[in-house]
């Protein structure tokens, strides 16, 4: 039983996590001690765990990964790409135009053709959630850099209480 | 406990409590009706509609959720043998068969009666069971919650996924990322880098949508999203099973019940485990099995879903007395919870135990809705069936990105879920479970907490630990859990 690069090939996680690991201990080392253990004890054990468990995967080439040629990465990227766009535009456009503009265009790469289906999603599931959110849940929802949001009527009291 | 019960009855009973069980059970049985769509996702996702309700109103729409979503999984397992769950798996041996000879009415409607009865076994024994070992723990001191902690971890690490190895470095990842934050003996900072939405830690809440939410969507889009539809057309006639199928499943579904709730309520071991070791002990005791397991035998069917129920409220129970989730789902109830500042664990039975039984007398009602809406709808369950995934999962995204910036109001919790949800998404395709970091971010401050205050009682002494008899029991509990396993490997590896 010993550590070949075959086994540092298959499981290229496992040396991220005893570099990472390695770099938690250095940086935890530098915590101040206090009482009989300090704030570094804890991630300092839970790293010398996690090193110790991925040294184990190593030499036992333990590769239970899924096969990475069914699965097209390439989609998994676009589809973490447009979530992030959606992140990044949302203090700028806010929930509701965010949401309005980032639905049809992930509505398109899954596959829907139909512009009449992508508009009604588009335009009622952004509304729904903010009217459930924002005015029956109360839950602050970033507004953006225009509010257009507030030009929405209120729900009626009715359905408040 | 009579009172408690009439309280509990009362609180749900409330028509806005009674709308929200009736809405968790309908979505429940929509997603888990569709292959891919897990219970644990569905309830992660749709969390944050809970976050300004009251305790027991959140629980209700979650239970609801998570109990519908474990049923309707037996629905696609049936008619097109995929399940809709994982939990649905083992209802595949002989849902699909008898769904085969024309019969998959029959077999939805001996899924639902069999649910049922998994279902309310559990929650009796959620309730009577429960308090017993709430009242037990209430003796337990640091040493002992230390070595729950751990043992919390290492079995989750065992049954998760195929590799011990794996399985205890996702744990541990999760326990890392929940040292971040304020240090809660010393008040020193870790791992904040001057981030002020760090200081009181990553919401696992956002990573647990991200987890189960954002990555389960990056690998449905990897591995292609449908758009056509799985295109079922069969007829489901009849309501109510036959006296036959209720006297032929009734032994078999009550027996299957109890072991699903024995094995639900160890950590890690979820209703697919539940469900393939009753169906497994169901062909071994039953001898005059005509058809055969495997070519629709109602009791083959009713073995796997009595079990994957039972095991929903077998996981409530070391969630709810001990803090220690018995699944991923109950793992996001804990954060439901603590969301409104409920801390589960042994104190809970003594502090909120009107909630409590309210959670009981609900989760009761939930199967009793299952049990109806099931018999009653299952012609228009099965076209669920259909509903194309290119409309879902853009739905999905959208409201895991609301549920992480509705947690504190802000988009820096959004940012964290989508970390989450990439790092989840690597570490399914190379392997690794996604249960233990989630079990892991929840253990680390009782483990921590418990341990450095146990260390300090006793002058920075290991002593503590083991002479504690509990504490020793338990620890030599989770040090066995890793090192036979390991054993057994290493052995094998050596004799191939």
């Amino acid at each position: 039983m010993k550590l070949s690069t075959n086994a540092l090939r298959s499981s290229p996680l496992a040396i991220a996590f005893i570099v990472g690991a390695a770099v938690v201990i250095l940086f935890a080392s530098r915590f101040p001690s206090g009482g009989e253990v300090g704030p570094g004890f804890f991630p300092i054990g839970i790293s010398t765990g996690i090193i110790l468990f991925a040294l184990v995967e190593l030499v036992t080439e333990d590769d239970g990964g899924l096969d990475v040629s069914d699965h097209d990465l390439r989609a998994a990227g676009v589809v973490l790409a447009l979530v992030f766009g959606y992140l990044v535009a949302m203090p700028l456009a806010g929930f509701l135009v965010g949401t309005i503009l980032f639905l049809p265009v992930i509505l398109y790469y899954s596959g829907v053709r139909s512009p009449t289906t992508i508009a009604v999603i588009s335009l009622l599931l952004p509304l729904a959630l903010f009217y459930i959110f924002s005015q029956f849940f109360l839950v602050p929802l970033p507004e953006g850099v225009i509010p257009f949001s507030r030009l929405l009527p209120r729900l009626p009291v009715w359905v408040m209480l | 406990m009579i009172e408690y019960i009439i309280a509990g009855l009362t609180n749900v009973l409330n028509p806005f409590t009674l709308f929200l069980m009736v809405a968790g059970v309908l979505v429940g049985i929509l997603m888990g009706s569709i292959p891919g769509m897990t219970a644990t996702m569905t309830v992660a996702v749709l969390l944050s509609f809970t976050f300004t309700m009251d305790p027991g109103n959140g629980m209700m729409l979650l239970l609801g959720i998570y109990g519908g979503a474990v049923y309707s999984g037996s629905i696609p397992a049936i008619l097109i043998r995929t399940p809709g769950t994982p939990s649905a798996a083992a209802t595949i041996f002989d849902g699909y068969p008898l769904s085969q000879k024309g019969e998959a009415g029959r077999a939805i409607r001996i899924s639902t009666v069999a649910s049922f009865i998994g279902g309310v076994i559990s929650v009796i024994g959620l309730m009577f069971f429960s308090p017993l070992i709430a009242d037990a723990a209430l003796q337990f001191r640091s040493p002992e919650f230390f070595a729950l902690a751990l043992f919390g971890l290492t079995i989750i690490a065992s049954v998760s996924g195929d590799s011990l190895p794996k399985g205890m470095i996702s744990g541990l990842l999760g326990m890392l990322v929940a040292t971040v934050g304020i240090d809660p003996l010393t008040g020193f900072q870790r791992f904040t880098f001057g981030v002020p939405e760090l200081l009181t830690g990553v919401q696992f809440i956002a990573v647990m949508i991200g987890l189960f939410g954002i990555a389960e969507g990056m690998k449905a889009y990897s591995s292609g999203i449908d758009d056509e539809g799985k295109k079922v057309d069969q007829d489901i006639d009849g309501i109510l099973p036959s006296l036959s199928d209720l006297k032929a499943i009734g032994p078999v579904s009550t027996a299957s019940g109890i072991a699903g709730v024995l094995i639900g309520s160890i950590p890690g071991a979820g209703g697919d485990i539940a469900a393939f070791i009753t169906y497994n002990e169901a062909t071994r005791w039953i001898k005059d099995a005509v058809p055969s397991f495997g070519e629709g035998n109602v009791r083959g069917i009713a073995a796997a879903e009595s079990g994957n129920n039972a095991s929903t409220g077998g996981a409530l129970i070391p969630t709810l007395t001990l803090g220690i989730p018995g699944d991923s789902v109950s793992a996001i109830l804990i954060g439901a919870l603590m969301v409104h500042d409920v801390q589960p664990g042994p104190a809970l039975y003594q502090e909120e135990t009107t909630l409590l039984y309210t959670i009981f007398v609900g989760f009761l009602l939930i199967y009793v809705l299952i049990l109806v809406f099931g018999l009653l709808g299952a012609h228009y369950w099965v076209r669920l069936i259909n509903i194309r995934e290119s409309l879902l999962w853009p739905a999905i995204l959208v409201l895991c990105v609301i549920g992480a910036v509705a947690l504190r109001g802000n988009l820096f919790d959004a940012w964290v879920m989508l970390g989450a949800g990439a790092l989840g998404y690597v570490l399914r395709l190379r392997g690794y479970p996604l249960a233990p970091m989630v079990l892991g971010l929840i253990l680390a401050p009782i483990a921590e907490t418990n341990l450095r205050r146990s260390l300090s009682l006793s002058g920075g002494s290991f002593d503590i630990f083991y002479t504690s008899p509990i504490a020793l029991v338990i620890i030599l509990l989770s040090v066995a859990t890793i090192a036979v396993p390991a054993v057994r490997s290493l052995s094998s590896r050596s004799s191939a």
